[in-house]
């Protein structure tokens, strides 16, 4: 696997976690690549969605759950006791498998957490920011006459860039997404996965996805994770076309899943 | 039949059959309690709507400085057997009010006796046949009339039946329910918010749920007890006033509200928080923007149930002295009051047939405010509820 001169953002050491007494990840270790998307596969209970979360301490809400290890972005320890919960989600974003969202208006939801950040302002300078995040998302042309209508209104592909667009507006340094696609039509899956393409121009995106032929078509770097265990990690082309593992092949292949 | 048709199956009659029966028990539950409902309106309203008119009779009164020191001096005693001595009584207070009257004699229509109403209105009565013979001389004469009873909706209880009115215990019933809505929605709501956004989920907080959701069934008048020993014997609290019955009934109402409130909380989608979380808010900023707007609709439900359920409460208020005779409207959530289910219990008590139908418009008065109450409710959710 070739790293030259690419940035590690996010790094996981031994990372390991437990649903009570039920070990769920076995001491992952990974670098993520900054400005690359990395795709995380494997089969239902592998573990990868619960990786995901540990990114944006978003397993902090469930009080059973206990966690091990490290991980760090940018060479910062996220789980650093000194470490405020809330900070660390505002420089990793998080868009979810189901479209959420909020129940207000368009502006509105892209507008509300950079405003609670103190990122812009009320007036103009928040009207810029939204038209530019929407923009991003690609959902502008679609939404300019309507900012002020509710989001659920939107289609399930179009609510789902614009919980794209919200991510964006908070200007976070990491976009994880969690099978972002897998509540969508094929023609919506199309677009937000060029629009990911886009989008790790400027961010690094960490995708969890169902979808094997997704990860080949979007991902720089995959990982495949099986029953708590990072099985393997590498470029996605050389992933699919010669796995190293025989679990891989046999996963990429439909031998389970 | 059986062999050309082709959709055949064997028990589909019966199942149809079954399915019918089925219906037809269900609207046969609708419709008695439709039957129940509508026998107790026909009654209240047949009852109680006699209690908007009152009788009045026609008496010339000659006014001098007699009147004001003995105004019954002033009629004869057929006429006084007729009318209402609190109207006699009041008669002073009227020529104060009209001091033109001084030295005249005045034609004016007098408050008729409780008896005098009964007999008007064909009801059972007390008169005496002389009675009876005064009333129909007058009655010839055109000068006994029914006319609207605005003294029933501007005074409070009087032992004279005909002079006992409803004003009070409904000014009784809103301080009462100021005082209880201040205290128990906003505690009410506040705890359901803790307890379910905020609380570890750990076994106090899951002994203080259960616990509270006990106290929804604790029978009303223990909540009255409570509220003497602790409010009136311990904290000092007036007797009898709107302050302390409207804090007997917040704790009545607390338990429901806070059930209903976690309910709404709860029915708001978690992904709504996760969204939040995934942007870095914090939890007061997710619930107070986000999950407080969906579920405000459900917590004024609730609420508003709770408040239209205290207001008709009577047992409790037994305890801290507000069934009492209260004859003027409280002016503040110091003074003794008495509120509306209170005066209805009073009066059905009473001894003399006019109170049957004051207690009945009492009913009446009382079921309008819950009703529109109800109406605001529903308005007030419409209004609130997002589109989601």
């Amino acid at each position: 696997m070739n790293t030259e001169g690419l940035h590690v953002k996010v790094q996981s050491r031994d990372l390991k976690l437990w649903y009570g007494d039920n070990q769920a990840l076995k001491g992952v270790n990974l670098d993520i690549y900054e400005n690359k998307i990395t795709a995380f596969i494997g089969p239902s209970g592998c573990g990868k969605s619960t990786y995901l979360r540990c990114l944006n301490r978003m397993n902090d809400l469930i009080s059973s759950v206990r966690i091990e290890g490290k991980i760090e972005i940018d060479g910062h320890d996220i789980y650093d006791p000194s470490v405020d919960v809330v900070a660390v989600r505002k420089r990793i974003g998080m868009v979810f498998q189901q479209p959420n969202p909020f129940p207000k208006s368009i502006y509105e939801n892209v507008a509300y957490a950079p405003l609670m950040h103190d990122i812009v302002k009320k007036g103009p300078q928040c009207d810029e920011l939204v038209e530019k995040s929407i923009r991003s998302a690609g959902l502008w042309e679609e939404v300019k006459d309507k900012l002020k209508q509710p989001g659920t209104a939107l289609s399930g592909g179009q609510q789902q860039r614009l919980c794209i667009a919200r991510a964006i507006a908070v200007q976070p340094d990491v976009i994880l997404m969690d099978e972002p696609t897998s509540a969508l039509d094929p023609i919506s899956t199309q677009i937000i996965e060029n629009l990911m393409v886009e989008l790790k121009e400027k961010f690094t995106l960490v995708v969890v996805t169902h979808n094997m032929q997704q990860a080949a078509r979007v991902a720089d770097y995959t990982a495949f994770f099986h029953l708590g265990d990072l099985v393997e990690y590498g470029e996605t082309e050389q992933m699919f076309v010669n796995p190293k593992e025989e679990k891989t092949e046999q996963y990429i292949t439909g031998k389970f899943g | 039949m059986k062999e050309n048709n082709y959709f055949y199956i064997p028990q589909i009659k019966k199942r149809n059959q079954k399915a019918a029966r089925f219906k037809g028990f269900a609207a046969l539950a609708l419709a008695s309690s439709l039957f129940f409902l509508g026998i107790f309106l026909f009654d209240m309203v047949r009852q109680g709507l006699p209690a908007l008119n009152q009788v009045y009779v026609k008496v010339d009164v000659t006014i001098d400085e007699g009147t004001l020191k003995n105004p019954y001096a002033e009629f004869d005693r057929n006429t006084l057997s007729v009318i209402s001595r609190a109207w006699v009584r009041g008669l002073p207070a009227m020529v104060e009010k009209n001091p033109e009257w001084m030295n005249t004699t005045q034609t004016l229509w007098a408050l008729g006796a409780a008896e005098t109403d009964q007999y008007i209105k064909g009801k059972q009565h007390r008169l005496k046949p002389a009675q009876i013979e005064q009333v129909e001389a007058l009655r010839a004469e055109g000068k006994v009339e029914l006319r609207f009873n605005s003294i029933f909706f501007s005074t409070g209880d009087s032992k004279i039946p005909e002079n006992a009115g409803f004003f009070s215990a409904v000014v009784g019933s809103v301080l009462t329910m100021l005082v209880t809505m201040a205290i128990a929605v906003p505690i009410g709501i506040m705890t359901a918010i803790y307890l379910e956004e905020f609380a570890p989920d750990n076994r106090l907080t899951q002994l203080i749920e259960i616990n509270i959701n006990n106290l929804a069934a604790i029978p009303s008048i223990l909540f009255g007890l409570l509220g003497l020993a602790i409010f009136i014997n311990f904290f000092g609290v007036p007797r009898s006033s709107p302050l302390v019955g409207g804090m007997t009934l917040a704790l009545m109402s607390l338990p429901v509200i806070i059930v209903s409130s976690k309910a709404a909380l709860k029915s708001v989608p978690e992904s709504i928080r996760l969204a939040g979380f995934g942007l870095g808010l914090t939890r007061w900023q997710i619930v107070k923007d986000h999950v407080l707007p969906l579920a405000l609709p459900g917590m004024l439900t609730g609420s508003i149930i709770a408040l239209a359920q205290a207001i008709g409460e009577t047992a409790p208020l037994i305890m801290v002295g507000m069934i009492a005779f209260v004859p003027d409207a409280a002016t503040s959530i110091f003074e003794a009051a008495t509120v509306m289910p209170a005066q209805i219990y009073t009066w059905s008590g009473m001894p003399e047939k006019m109170y049957v139908e004051k207690t009945a418009a009492g009913i009446l008065v009382l079921l309008t405010i819950l009703l529109s109450l109800n109406t605001v409710a529903i308005f007030l959710r419409r209004k609130f509820t997002k589109k989601w």
